[in-house]
């Protein structure tokens, strides 16, 4: 192990010559576009809800054969339809306020389909109380229909109220108060808080996720590409393994960083361009799409990244010097893929029992903490000595992993031909260099 | 002040690789390593470059062990041909170059100077997977040697190429040796052995089993050699009824006989004057070296040599 000393510059230029080759292969240049451009495309989803929901419009005509209705009641019905979204731009329902109009010609404009529904509001002759007719084919007892006929009942309301002598506005309820139950928790999250945050960390973990496995296996491939190829030997005698081994890790980690930033900067210009693009096809802008991220999570989203990249990838470079063809990286690394995969899997269950005993646990275990330390730290419930213990076993998980890799790694580039067994890699560690 | 192969062991499993091999060779020689597939060639480079350990025994170049000197004290030519297939001529060797600590700027023009040498000026921008294997073959013989290396290690490297590619290489080998490199390579072709090499090594099963200069290897048989060609009349069959001489090889050009060692080799000139034949050739010669190879190894694998079946070869 006296390649310590002179890991660089051969492996600075490794690395180098490996991302060159990364970056310029045609699978990377067409990955990273399909990426970027589906990544720009979900953050145009709110614009696409948006203008699905501006066409389905349900425009009403309104008859009103009944007398004596409070002066307030065509606002009290519109305000009603729409709800708190009564000001946007794209209201779901359209009010045509006839009065004591012609029936005929009304029914005539529902039949040429000027309309949606025709609501003929009329007065019981027994009760008083006020009685409603929806002329409409739109579905009985769809949501449509049932939110005009929540709102036909509150006219009602209102127009008792009004034949008693008062009003809805004289007897409706002071403000309505929302009091957490543990105040020294802070204040309540609102719901779309609470969704964007466990949205954002589970897709913080399927990032690190896929960098692990998507980028690892480059690492994995690059070597067994190498032998394959037979240049190994040339290498061998022009550097050391651990200079290799140390310059594919960068070198590929290097050009996943920049396939992931590249993406990374598709989403935030796709963020930033949903306002213009709001206003361009429904002609008003739409708010706040960075809610959520917090700068404290980001930061350990970025530590356990890059270290968690680190200790995986030199495992895959390790596994990858067992094989001599491209075709057999698969099945070796698949031991590998498994624990990857339990990791995952733990953090996404662990999500929902974040503060289970078997989660703190697997969280500083540095084939885990990569996820579960993330999931923690995302869900707010992680001391800072904690998170910096789980750093400091993965720091020395890297360490272990790099030397038994250089190990197995200078042991296994040199065995060709068939797969080779653990116990003839674990010997021929033994005498390498 | 020499390459120094010591006593060298190394097993793989069962196969004794090396078996005992100890070897000197001198600064500036041109050396060959002779021997059929398997019989330890490239294990003996691959442990004189330090990539795989010896289980006992030990090299050293000019008195340090190889474990100690520099690692641009080597120039290998592999067996197993690789370069990067995607990766662009000139690209990759320079790239081989700085690994060795080149100056970027000297690697590339050295490189373009080597490519005009080669004639092959026109594929420094090619990939190397769009090269014929013979080039491909030259460019490994440029990365093997663009950091200036003092011993050269080169594994099969006249196997596929063609005569003007071999001839080129050849014209290299000896710039080379001018210039106070030493060469070791190994091969299966004979006459390149002879054109080239001082010094030769024949390995057998992991066993030297013949070394020294080309001139002692040939001698060592203690076999007397005599070729013969008469005017007029290529029927001399009265050659093998001479006492102690047997025909070894007939042909339009000359005959060859072997002489027993008891035997002045003059008593077949004398013979042939007694008959008075008009003699055009005779000349006492050394044992080819694939003659000699034949004797202490037998049939020369000649499955990397060409194509017909084996056991045909004459």
């Amino acid at each position: 192990m006296n390649g310590w000393r002179t890991l660089f510059p051969n492996a600075w230029y490794i690395s180098a010559r490996e991302f060159r080759s990364r970056a310029r292969s045609r699978s990377f240049i067409i990955g990273t576009v399909i990426l970027a451009v589906i990544a720009f495309a979900a953050t145009q989803a709110p614009v696409l809800i948006d203008f699905a929901m501006s066409t389905s419009q349900t425009r009403i005509e309104v008859l009103v054969s009944a007398s004596g209705l409070p002066s307030d009641s065509q606002a009290l019905l519109a305000g009603k339809l729409n709800g708190q979204a009564s000001s946007a731009s794209q209201p779901a329902f359209v009010l045509s306020w006839l009065g004591s109009g012609d029936l005929k010609s009304a029914q005539q404009a529902l039949e040429q389909g000027k309309f949606d529904a025709l609501l003929i509001v009329d007065r019981d002759p027994a009760s008083q109380n006020l009685a409603f007719t929806l002329q409409t084919d739109l579905t009985s007892d769809g949501q449509v229909v049932g939110t005009i006929n929540q709102a036909a009942d509150w006219l009602a309301l209102d127009d008792g109220l009004a034949r008693a002598g008062t009003s809805i506005g004289a007897v409706q309820a002071t403000p309505f108060a929302v009091v957490p139950v543990n105040p020294s928790a802070g204040p309540a999250k609102n719901v779309s808080q609470e969704v964007s945050t466990s949205l954002l960390s589970t897709g913080l973990i399927v990032l690190i996720f896929m960098a692990i496995v998507t980028y690892g296996m480059w690492v994995a491939m690059s070597v067994a590409e190498e032998k394959g190829s037979r240049v190994m030997e040339l290498m061998l005698n022009a550097t050391t393994p651990l200079q290799m081994l140390a310059g594919k890790v960068i070198g590929n980690g290097a050009a996943g960083l920049t396939q992931y930033g590249i993406v990374l900067a598709a989403v935030v210009g796709g963020l930033l361009a949903q306002g213009p693009i709001h206003q361009m096809v429904l002609g008003s802008g739409s708010g706040a799409p960075f809610g959520g991220l917090d700068p404290v999570v980001l930061a350990a989203f970025a530590v356990l990244f890059v270290l968690g990249f680190l200790f995986y990838s030199l495992l895959y470079a390790a596994l990858g010097s067992l094989v001599s063809r491209q075709e057999d990286v698969q099945s070796a690394t698949s031991p590998l893929m498994m624990l990857i995969f339990v990791g995952y899997f733990m953090s996404i269950f662990g999500l929902q029992a974040i503060d289970a005993t078997w989660v703190k646990v697997a969280s500083f275990v540095p084939f885990f903490s990569p996820y579960l330390m993330l999931a923690r730290v995302s869900a707010g419930h992680v001391a800072l000595w904690e998170f910096a213990l789980a750093v400091a076993f993965l720091l020395a998980g890297i360490a272990v992993a790099l030397v038994a890799a250089a190990r197995i790694y200078s042991a296994g580039v040199l065995l060709y031909g068939q797969r080779v067994g653990l116990r003839q890699v674990l010997k021929a560690a033994r005498v390498s260099r | 002040m020499s390459l120094v192969i010591d006593s060298v062991y190394k097993r793989f499993g069962d196969v004794q690789a090396l078996d005992d091999v100890s070897l000197e060779i001198k600064p500036g020689e041109v050396f060959g390593f002779l021997g059929a597939n398997g019989a330890g060639k490239t294990t003996a480079m691959r442990i004189v470059l330090d990539i795989l350990r010896p289980d006992s025994g030990t090299i050293s170049w000019n008195g340090r062990l190889n474990t100690e000197v520099p690692r641009d004290t080597w120039g290998y030519l592999p067996e197993e041909r690789g370069l990067y297939a995607k990766m662009k001529v000139l690209e990759q060797l320079v790239f081989f170059a700085k690994l060795h600590g080149v100056a970027p700027r000297k690697a590339e023009q050295d490189t373009r100077d080597w490519l005009e040498r080669f004639r092959i000026p026109e594929y420094a921008d090619k990939r190397a997977e769009e090269l014929s294997k013979g080039n491909q073959q030259k460019i490994q013989f440029i990365a093997a040697i663009l950091h200036d290396p003092q011993v050269l290690l080169m594994d099969e490297p006249f196997t596929g190429l063609d005569p003007v590619n071999a001839a080129l290489l050849k014209e290299a080998f000896q710039e080379m040796k001018e210039r106070g490199k030493t060469l070791l390579f190994s091969t299966h072709q004979m006459d390149t052995v002879e054109e080239l090499c001082e010094s030769i090594a024949i390995l057998d099963r992991g066993r030297v089993v013949v070394g020294g200069t080309v001139r002692d290897v040939r001698r060592s048989t203690g076999r007397q050699v005599v070729r013969l060609a008469v005017e007029g009349d290529s029927d001399i069959d009265w050659l093998g009824t001479l006492n102690g001489v047997s025909v070894t090889r007939r042909g339009q050009d000359y005959t060859e006989a072997e002489v027993a060692r008891s035997q002045d080799p003059a008593t077949v000139l004398q013979a042939a004057l007694a008959r008075g034949c008009t003699i055009r050739q005779f000349e006492i010669a050394d044992p080819s070296l694939e003659q000699i190879f034949i004797e202490h190894v037998g049939q020369i694998d000649t499955s990397e040599r060409t194509l017909a079946p084996r056991g045909t070869y004459p």
